[in-house]
């Protein structure tokens, strides 16, 4: 039994000792920080470009000399594209790795779900893409949002739309996770104070082959804008679906996301020439007039293949922030990185100027896009705009 | 006004033609369970294996899914028979949880298996025939690949039925499914009978995964949700009723269809098993009684 034991403990112990030495975190040779994205499940093609971005900013950070005069190590948990798993990721990051700072989710929903743990746990986090605007609800200290969120999505499209054209019937379709669920909330009230004609309200279960019912639905209503709140493979089915049914609403509009989607107008990942005349909002493209834009698309194209769309830059901008908040604070405690974050003011990141209000939301602009030719090319506001805004969409009968 | 007359037909037009790539997905699923009273958990992994086959040879060969599902209806039943013999006959005869843990297991390994092979990544293919719609009338219009899928769906629906209830393999499989005890006695091979069937059962799924590829997009857990669906078929149908889960298929589809067209898509699945909990509590043998429950 005693001999049983002895075994047992040099056995276990050195178990212990390996687990004892890894939790130690920032002591080590670098400094490690938490990100949360979705590398697999079905946003994974958009926690890639989180993490192409990731990539990017890191590069560049290591090659200045890295923070506190360690190199930087991105600590990366994948979400799967699940909120539970998400909050599992947090608890994993802080606990045992003992990271300061998280940058993450990718998603609304998962990041609805960390933001009560960081709170708790009072670690900073920097949101890069999520744009429901309910993350920010919670008036949590330790939250700061890059992006713009929902009611700037819905607002901008309204605005693009007062001006060109001034449509009135509205009609929203919507996928049934925060992300969609808040924008469908944002644009139901923004139309409203706006004065238009919310004809109809889908939402619908992302991963479902079959979406022609619904859109039968919105033809039936008749709208003359429809706007879809769609991750990627729902956004690309959902326009083929709407050729088949021959749905032709004057504007096929989008809160960005799976319609702005680098994939989005490609035929191997997207939905090809489907994709054609869709409008969407955008935060940023290779073309804004930042500058670093131009270089970090090129980085981007070097390190993915393809160019990028804003999902990638939201992710280097973060990093940068949080980079420059560790520089300032000169510490790798979460308080003193908290307090520095809030004081950033980056006026010139290739994401745009970059400072968080007293909640800790970033005023970052929205662009509308329009896919032309299988581009993005910015059609609103006048004073970004690459292109015109070719309307009505022509109908799908009509087309070449 | 006719017009909502027409949109209700395109609804359960839709509805069949989804229905019927459920409905073999769900033959698959009740042949397995009819002849073994295996709850096959890894079904949807296999239809997700369908959809990788012939998304590579696909990418290798620039072949139609439409031409080529016979090749992963042959991989499948590859696996499904070595499946049978290498994993699940040493352990026929302990306790149900075995198995169901088994094919937990296996499903897992193939899921993760297939992420690493090819990555969460969705991939999604194209071929011409996509972008081909047919018209009837002005109002209804079906997509050909879903038309094509349907057609090649139906056939094979009606040869598996040929298959079990008039070939000898049929029929000793469903004496096996009877009493499989007495059926050794007969002098029948319980054995491979039994591994045919699961070959069949999942070579079903694999066609089915390759049929919906052109349709649909593909990512390691693809198969879950039609695992789901499955299983509320092989209840509908009554347990393990081959015709009877083909049938429950093409309900399911025109439930979803039209739930989704007068209520919402949001509703769409939660109808699915709310119709599942109601056949289960009310009428235990399935709504479309089968013989044995």
């Amino acid at each position: 039994m005693k001999r049983a034991f002895l075994l047992f403990s040099l056995v276990i112990s050195p178990v212990f000792f390996w687990a004892c030495q890894r939790s130690k975190g920032p002591e080590g040779n670098t400094f490690k920080i938490g990100v949360v994205t979705s590398l697999t499940g079905s946003n994974a093609a958009f926690g890639q470009a989180h993490k192409n971005g990731y990539t990017i900013a890191l590069e560049e950070i290591n090659a200045k000399g890295g923070l506190l005069g360690k190199q930087v190590e991105l600590d990366y948990y994948d979400d799967q594209s699940r909120p539970d798993q998400a909050v599992q990721g947090v608890s994993k990051l802080v606990d045992q790795d003992r990271v300061p700072i998280v940058l993450g989710a990718y998603s609304s929903e998962s990041t609805r779900a960390i933001v009560p743990v960081v709170t708790q746990k009072q670690i900073p986090l920097i949101i890069p893409t999520a744009v429901a605007d309910n993350v920010m609800e919670s008036n949590s200290p330790w939250i700061f949002r890059i992006c713009a969120g929902s009611g700037s999505f819905a607002t901008a499209t309204l605005d693009f739309l007062k001006n060109n054209g001034d449509p009135k019937k509205l009609a929203i379709v919507s996928e049934n996770t925060n992300f969609g669920q808040a924008n469908n909330k944002s644009m139901t009230e923004a139309a409203k104070a706006a004065g238009l004609d919310l004809v109809d309200s889908e939402s619908y279960q992302a991963s479902s082959p079959d979406y022609k019912s619904l859109l039968q639905r919105v033809k039936g209503k008749n709208p003359e804008v429809i706007y879809f709140a769609s991750y990627l493979l729902d956004a690309s089915t959902l326009m083929r679906q709407s050729e088949q049914l021959n749905l032709n609403p004057k504007y096929y509009t989008s809160a960005g996301t799976g319609f702005a989607a680098a994939e989005f107008p490609t035929t191997d990942k997207g939905a090809g020439k489907y994709a054609e005349y869709t409008f969407s909002v955008s935060q940023w493209l290779p073309s804004a007039k930042w500058k670093g834009s131009q270089e970090f698309d090129q980085k981007y194209f070097k390190l993915a293949g393809s160019h990028p769309a804003y999902h990638a830059m939201e992710a280097y901008a973060v990093l940068l922030v949080a980079a420059a908040a560790i520089n300032n604070a000169k510490s790798d405690q979460a308080q003193a990185i908290r307090d520095a974050i809030k004081q950033v003011d980056l006026a010139d990141t290739p994401f745009g100027p970059v400072k968080f209000e007293a909640r800790g939301q970033n005023q970052h602009p929205v662009l509308i896009t329009q896919v032309q030719g299988g581009q993005y090319k910015v059609v609103w506001p006048p004073d970004a705009a690459e292109s015109k805004p070719i309307i009505p969409t022509p109908e799908w009968s009509k087309r070449q | 006004m006719i017009n909502w007359l027409y949109i209700a037909l395109q609804a359960i037009i839709n509805g069949l033609l989804t229905g019927a790539l459920y409905a073999i997905i769900g033959m698959g699923m009740a042949l397995i369970f009819g002849v073994m009273r295996i709850v096959n958990f890894a079904h949807g992994a296999f239809l997700m294996m369908g959809m990788y086959a012939t998304y590579v040879v696909f990418q290798a060969t620039g072949i139609s899914p439409y031409y080529q599902f016979p090749l992963a209806g042959a991989l499948l039943f590859l696996v499904g028979y070595a499946t049978y013999m290498g994993l699940l006959r040493p352990i026929r005869g302990q306790v149900d949880f075995m198995v169901i843990l088994l094919t937990m297991g296996l499903a897992l390994i193939l899921v993760d298996g297939a992420q690493l092979v090819f990555g969460a990544d969705y991939h999604q293919i194209n071929i011409p025939l996509l972008s081909k719609n047919i018209h009837i009338g002005p109002q209804i219009s079906i997509n050909a690949p879903w038309l094509v899928a349907f057609a090649i769906a139906a056939v094979l629906a009606c040869a598996l039925y040929w298959v079990v209830t008039q070939t000898m393999f049929g029929r000793a499989a469903r004496a096996i499914a009877q009493n499989p005890y007495a059926a050794p006695l007969m002098g029948i091979n319980v054995n491979r009978v039994q591994a045919v069937s699961f070959g069949i059962g999942s070579a079903a799924a694999g066609i089915a995964g390759s049929l919906l590829l052109p349709v649909f997009y593909l990512f390691p857990e693809v198969g879950n949700q039609f695992k789901l669906k499955s299983f509320v078929m092989v209840v509908l149908g009554g347990m393990g009723s081959i015709q009877g889960a083909a049938i429950a298929g093409l309900v399911l589809g025109v439930v979803e269809s039209l739930t989704s067209l007068y209520w919402g898509n949001e509703w769409a699945l939660a109808v699915d098993f709310v119709l599942f909990i109601l056949v289960l509590s009310l009428k235990p043998s399935g709504i479309f009684g089968s013989q044995r429950a």
